[in-house]
């Protein structure tokens, strides 16, 4: 048989694919927090963190070509809210985080605003100003009574207590618990839920006649208007929801960490990049861009968090970074998106896109022809 | 039976004014065509009719002031626009950019399968592409689809920003006779800017000829065919 594979699509192979394709991924979910280490099940709660954050991104960026570069000011809303919800008031960490989407989606909406009359990089201005203001805000010294300032807050974290369920099945625990031992488990399926829940939210956004309506008004804003689409309303609403899934992640590393500073990464201009950059390696405008956009990140990361040291560098590429006295992880990432750009500007899944279509080629099924497979491929005409 | 009127229409971009108070009028079953050279304000003024630039005077259609209402209500009032250019969207695939034109309706997926259905077999040409990607058809399958996707808001007057840009002088005739057929049998008013005055004026009812946001002239085609020096300045022979 030659290449490509002329598949009939909605047939049993693709269906099959999806099939296989969840149970590998629920067979990983299970491993890791069962067979990892401690220090993986960290990296991929990291990870699943920045997985949501480039995920609400994208719904704003990817899918309605609206810009923003002040999420890590939303992200620092979701921290601040379960922060300040635990330590003043006594909230239960996980009652903060209802409450955190619904603040980052009023403040959301309210910078949609100047986002009804400007586009592209005065958008971005606009934007970055709300990632620049948030730690300055956070410091502001007439709210430090209720932010703590610079030095932050902590004990924001859950309180373990020994009295807490273990929820275990047939002896069997994947999930951990909240006894104060064995909780990074938990804290690891939090992440996978928090990204569970906005895969959701974007999927049924993105399939829906919204959805549609967002790529029209991505593509050409003018015949999205004609064809009546509210645009103030449409923009006002995605960049509410953006925010406010971008603002669950924050309250999970309030939580996680148990402490929390205006200056910490995520937290300021850097983190807004940081989940562009993810998005955009991962694939801007397709759902599952941003989850491996993430992994890639976090484990380059991770991998090379001790390259410091040049000791520590593998032998093979030893030469190259040994002249670098930092962590080259960042370094490297921006060169994997330098790359990326050129040979595949859509990401990961647009280069696993072109992979596919050179071994596999999906046959489109014309109208009213269900049990006919077409011998050829209709050809665009130009 | 007047559907839809302007009276006084201004309209502009900012401190510049562009519509300078137009007289303007479609009834029931014609082709209207607007002719005009460049930057004589046709573009803006569909897009003053369709509400996405802010405009002054009194519009109104099937009866209502449409003067303070926003673009979404003007196109379920009934009033469709193909904009100029490749108008579609290019990431989508054929059949959702039907999809899409049928934003504003609430008569359920059905009723909107149905007229995708009923368009593909007037469009066959679009029905073989369905899901193909917008972006990958010809300029004039693009056309076609940017009208056929108007089409789906199921509106009374549709509004062709100029049609023909871009394509060859066959294409834009099959286009013509697509409109001429949509108004034969669908009842379909129309409204047409062109530059392309040849072949617009064969299907026209009434032509109004617009200069630097003024119109100067108006009349039956015959009419305006017939004086010397409109022929001269704007058909070229």
């Amino acid at each position: 048989m030659s290449l490509p594979i002329h598949l009939r699509s909605g047939g049993l192979p693709s269906w099959a694919i999806r099939v296989g394709a969840a149970g590998a991924l629920v067979a990983v979910l299970l491993w890791i927090p069962t067979h990892g280490s401690d220090s993986l099940i960290d990296t991929c709660t990291t990870a699943t963190m920045l997985m949501a954050a480039a995920m609400s991104l994208n719904l704003l960026l990817g899918f309605t070509g609206q810009i923003s570069l002040g999420h890590s000011a939303f992200f620092g809303i979701g921290v601040y809210t379960t922060a300040i919800g635990v330590t003043r008031w006594g909230w239960s960490p996980f009652v903060t985080l209802p409450v955190a989407f619904a603040v980052a989606f009023v403040v959301g909406v309210l910078v949609s605003l100047p986002a009804l009359r400007i586009k592209g990089v005065y958008l971005a201005l606009v934007t970055l100003a709300l990632g620049l203001v948030f730690p300055a805000f956070v410091k502001w010294p007439k709210i430090e009574w209720l932010t703590n300032g610079s030095r932050g807050l902590d004990k924001t974290g859950f309180k373990f207590n020994k009295a807490n369920p273990t929820y275990e099945l047939f002896g069997w625990n994947p999930w951990g618990n909240l006894r104060g031992q064995n909780v990074k488990p938990f804290y690891f399926w939090v992440g996978v839920s928090i990204v569970a829940l906005v895969y959701l939210v974007c999927r049924g956004i993105v399939k829906s006649r919204m959805g549609r309506s967002l790529v029209a008004i991505r593509d050409n804003s003018t015949a999205a208007a004609v064809m009546g689409v509210n645009l103030a309303v449409t923009k006002g609403i995605v960049f509410g929801l953006s925010a406010a899934m971008c603002a669950l992640p924050g309250s999970l590393s309030a939580i996680r960490t148990g402490t929390v500073t205006p200056d910490s990464a995520l937290l300021t201009v850097a983190g807004s990049i940081t989940f562009l950059v993810i998005m955009v390696v991962g694939g801007s405008g397709s759902l599952w861009g941003p989850v491996l956009g993430a992994v890639v990140y976090q484990f380059i990361i991770e991998r090379t968090s001790d390259w410091s040291d040049p000791n520590n560098i593998p032998g093979a590429v030893r030469p190259l970074f040994s002249w670098s006295d930092v962590a080259p992880g960042s370094g490297i990432f921006a060169l994997a998106l330098i790359l990326l750009m050129f040979f595949a500007p859509f990401g990961i899944v647009g280069l696993w896109h072109k992979a596919v279509a050179t071994v596999v080629a999906v046959v489109p099924r014309p109208a009213g022809t269900a049990s006919v497979v077409p011998q050829e491929t209709a050809q665009p005409e130009s | 039976m007047t559907l839809f009127s302007a009276r006084g229409l201004t309209a502009g971009y900012g401190p510049l004014k562009v519509l300078e108070g137009i007289d303007l009028e479609v009834n029931e079953g014609e082709i209207v065509v607007m002719l005009g050279a460049n930057g004589a304000g046709k573009t803006t003024t569909m897009r003053a009719i369709s509400g996405v630039i802010a405009r002054h005077g009194e519009i109104t259609f099937d009866g209502h002031n449409i003067q303070k209402v926003g673009p979404d209500a003007i196109v379920r009032a009934g009033i469709a626009q193909v904009p100029q250019g490749r108008g579609t969207f290019p990431e989508l695939s054929v059949e959702d950019n039907l999809r899409a034109g049928a934003y504003v309706r609430r008569d359920g997926s059905g009723a909107v399968q149905a007229d995708i259905d009923k368009w593909f077999e007037l469009f066959p040409r679009l029905a073989e592409r369905r899901s193909q990607r917008a972006g990958s058809l010809s300029g004039g399958e693009q056309q076609m689809l940017a009208i056929a996707r108007a089409l789906m808001s199921r509106p009374r007057l549709l509004l062709c920003d100029e049609p023909s840009m871009g394509l060859a002088p066959m294409i834009t005739q099959e286009l013509f006779q697509m409109i001429e057929r949509l108004n034969r049998d669908e009842g379909l008013s129309v409204l047409l800017v062109e530059q392309n005055a040849n072949l617009a004026m064969h299907m026209a009812s009434r032509v109004y000829l617009l200069e630097t946001g003024r119109i100067v002239a108006s009349g039956t085609a015959a009419e305006i065919g017939a004086d010397d020096t409109i022929r001269k300045a704007y058909l070229g022979f």
